[in-house]
């Protein structure tokens, strides 16, 4: 019982860092119908931006956070920028295209930062919370927390402001949406945003959990990308579901099929999928692809 | 058509998944000089380690290595007068990369090649090489190195048996654990670490109490750790990379673990610490033939030397890349810059006194056969 409650406390914090990752994918692909495959990499830049805005600028981590999430914030409205000319029109050279940004970032991480990665420090030092034998880190907690907040302010905002009506409106029918007006580049463009956005937050949280290096994004991007297909791709709540249950799954699978256990997170995943196509949010109503 | 578009980015996601990992493999590294070789042209060495991807960190320190020895020998005037030219090229830490790479070093008329540091990779790439009759020292440290009987392939330290038989020593023998835990990963380091270290356990009729396997690729360890805590061993013995080792560590602290960790040559890295924590490294018991820059004139004068080149401190897989390069560049020397056998024949030859310690090789290409146990003290390795 024991193992079972701690195996399930350590999946939902690293659960936490993937719904983040799942969200950006939706929040992109809902809007514009693309899968951005340069989006594990842009959590690598946003993790990178954090550690160094902490280990040599020396900031506090939440100041080193938000230069890093505004950064790469522009990040995603400059790759959305560049790929501009091909929106509806061609969409498998757009998807080609972010697969291109992502080697690119790689490989820029790699001259900047160079290859070998670096450690960051938890920011928060405080002994784990001991609750009937089990050990909670604080850092979870702080982890959950934000991710949870981060979700009720993008879903704040895709609800009750009218940029986010507007968001949704191109989501559900571009055509529409240009013929009343909105600006679909735009609007677009605030998706890219939002979405290198919370790939920072994602990265920024996860480095202090794991390790910085030009490769991490590879294994974050794959397991949120799952996350974000197990949910309902497209759908905000089925990210945040989708996520969690990728690394539930994915900690429980460890445990109990030791080495095979990433073939069993994905036989699983796959078994659900086949189940239930559409995720387990599938949304109709902004099924813009 | 707004439903194909969904089919279609679905199908693409899987589809793009593997050019994706492929693409990102182009090497950024690999140096090409179709120059021809002839007698007065320089030595063509080629380096072959991972210099992206999760293992770099492995493939930087190496090539840093194998500059350093490269760069002496070249400003004392090369080998019997030819400079040595030194060939990058990227494994990205994969087989497959790995083999094609083999063919290339080959067709290129490399004569030798240093590394890999992923005893997976020089396994795929042994055959080729040997086929081609180009001598190989390589980093890796896998027992399966030697199964694969390569007389091309040599290694620049101990195996994993010799690490392990020595920790197993001082764990059980000297300090009377009989209690122990294992977590290891199933990647081509950990399988080996996992079935020497056993094996060194077993010669001492002790069965561990717990033997945990983990993927190469794990970051969360909370159900193994947990499980590994109720059986309360005395001590946690863990063959993994550097970084899934500081991970291990970092959250078996977080989970209340207080017993020490015993491991090879990753726990005495400075990736390790850093990423553990050195409050958490604190008594982890290491295994390693270079424990630290200090322990001899010879590791002075190299950590000194690395200092100034690099500006970062050395470390043992810059010091074995080194040990390696300076094996291959004496017997190149020795043999009057042979090439194919008579170049393997030389470095089985070669008597070496190096950071590591004394080479000599034997037939099975393995020429140390001993290392030291050191504990992480106040975040530095100190012998124990």
């Amino acid at each position: 019982m024991q193992v079972t409650l701690q195996t399930f406390i350590g999946g939902l914090s690293l659960g936490a860092i993937y719904a983040l990752v799942a969200m950006g994918f939706s929040l992109v692909f809902r809007t514009m119908g693309l899968v951005n495959f340069s989006h594990g990499n842009v959590v690598m830049i946003g993790a990178y931006l954090a550690s160094t805005f902490v280990l040599s600028a020396k900031l506090p981590f939440a100041v080193a956070m938000a230069i890093a999430i505004a950064v790469t914030g522009l990040i995603g409205i400059f790759i959305e920028r560049v790929l501009r000319p091909l929106e509806n029109k061609d969409f498998d050279l757009m998807l080609i295209g972010t697969i291109g940004f992502g080697i690119v970032l790689e490989a820029l991480a790699i001259i900047i930062w160079g290859a070998t990665g670096r450690a960051v420090p938890n920011p928060v030092p405080a002994a784990p919370v001991e609750i009937l034998g089990l050990r909670i880190r604080t850092y979870d907690l702080v982890v959950l927390a934000i991710a949870a907040a981060a979700t009720a302010l993008l879903v704040f905002f895709l609800q009750r402001t009218k940029r986010g009506a507007a968001m949704q409106a191109v989501a559900m029918d571009h055509e529409a949406a240009t013929a009343v007006g909105i600006h679909v580049g735009r609007s677009n463009a605030v998706a890219f945003m939002l979405g290198a956005a919370l790939a920072a937050l994602a990265g920024g949280l996860v480095g202090p959990l794991l390790y910085v290096s030009p490769a991490m994004g590879g294994s974050l991007g794959i397991k949120g990308f799952a996350g974000a297909i197990l949910g309902g791709f497209g759908s905000i709540p089925g990210a945040i579901v989708g996520g969690l249950a990728i690394g539930v799954l994915d900690a429980f699978a460890a445990g109990h099929f030791q080495g095979y256990s990433e073939l069993v997170t994905f036989l699983v995943f796959t078994v659900i999928i086949m189940v239930r196509p559409m995720g387990i949010f599938g949304e109709r109503t902004v099924n813009r692809a | 058509m707004l439903s194909t578009w969904r089919r279609r980015a679905a199908t693409l996601s899987t589809l793009l998944v593997v050019p994706l990992v492929a693409a990102a493999c182009s090497a950024p590294g690999s140096n090409n000089n179709n120059s021809n070789q002839s007698n007065k042209g320089p030595i063509k060495i080629a380096v072959a380690d991972a210099q992206s991807g999760q293992l770099s960190s492995l493939g930087a320190w190496e090539l840093k290595g194998v500059r350093l020895a490269a760069d002496e020998w070249n400003a004392a005037g090369g080998i019997n007068g030819r400079q040595i030219e030194i060939g990058v090229f990227d494994d990205q830490g994969d087989p497959t990369v790995g083999t094609n790479l083999a063919t290339k070093i080959a067709s290129e008329g490399y004569i030798a090649m240093l590394g890999t540091a992923e005893s997976g990779v020089t396994i795929a790439m042994a055959p080729i090489l040997q086929e081609n009759k180009i001598p190989n020292i390589t980093s890796g440290q896998s027992p399966g190195l030697v199964a694969v009987k390569s007389p091309f392939l040599f290694l620049n330290g101990p195996t994993s048996t010799t690490y392990d038989e020595t920790l197993a020593k001082y764990v059980v023998d000297t300090k009377g654990m009989k209690s122990i835990a294992m977590i290891t990963n199933n990647g081509g380091y950990g399988k080996g670490e996992h079935d020497a270290f056993l094996k060194a356990l077993q010669s001492r009729s002790v069965t561990p109490v717990d033997d945990q396997v983990v993927t190469a690729d794990q970051k969360e360890f909370s159900a193994v750790l947990t499980g590994i805590r109720q059986k309360n061993p005395q001590v946690i013995f863990v063959g993994a990379e550097e970084v899934q080792s500081g991970l291990i560590v970092k959250q078996a602290r977080d989970l209340g673990i207080t017993a020490p960790f015993a491991g090879g040559a990753p726990f005495g890295t400075p990736v390790y610490l850093d990423t553990a924590g050195a409050a958490n490294a604190e008594g982890t018991i290491v295994s390693s033939p270079y424990l630290s820059n200090d322990i001899s004139d010879a590791s002075k004068k190299f950590a000194a030397a690395y200092k100034a080149k690099f500006n970062e401190e050395a470390e043992l897989h810059g010091a074995k890349a080194y040990d390696g390069a300076q094996i291959l560049f004496t017997a190149l020397k020795n043999s009057g810059e042979a090439t194919g056998e008579d170049l393997a024949k030389a470095i089985r030859a070669t008597k070496y006194k190096g950071l590591l310690g004394d080479f000599a090789y034997d037939d099975t290409g393995v020429g140390i056969f001993a290392t030291t146990i050191g504990l992480i003290k106040s975040g530095k390795l100190v012998k124990a």
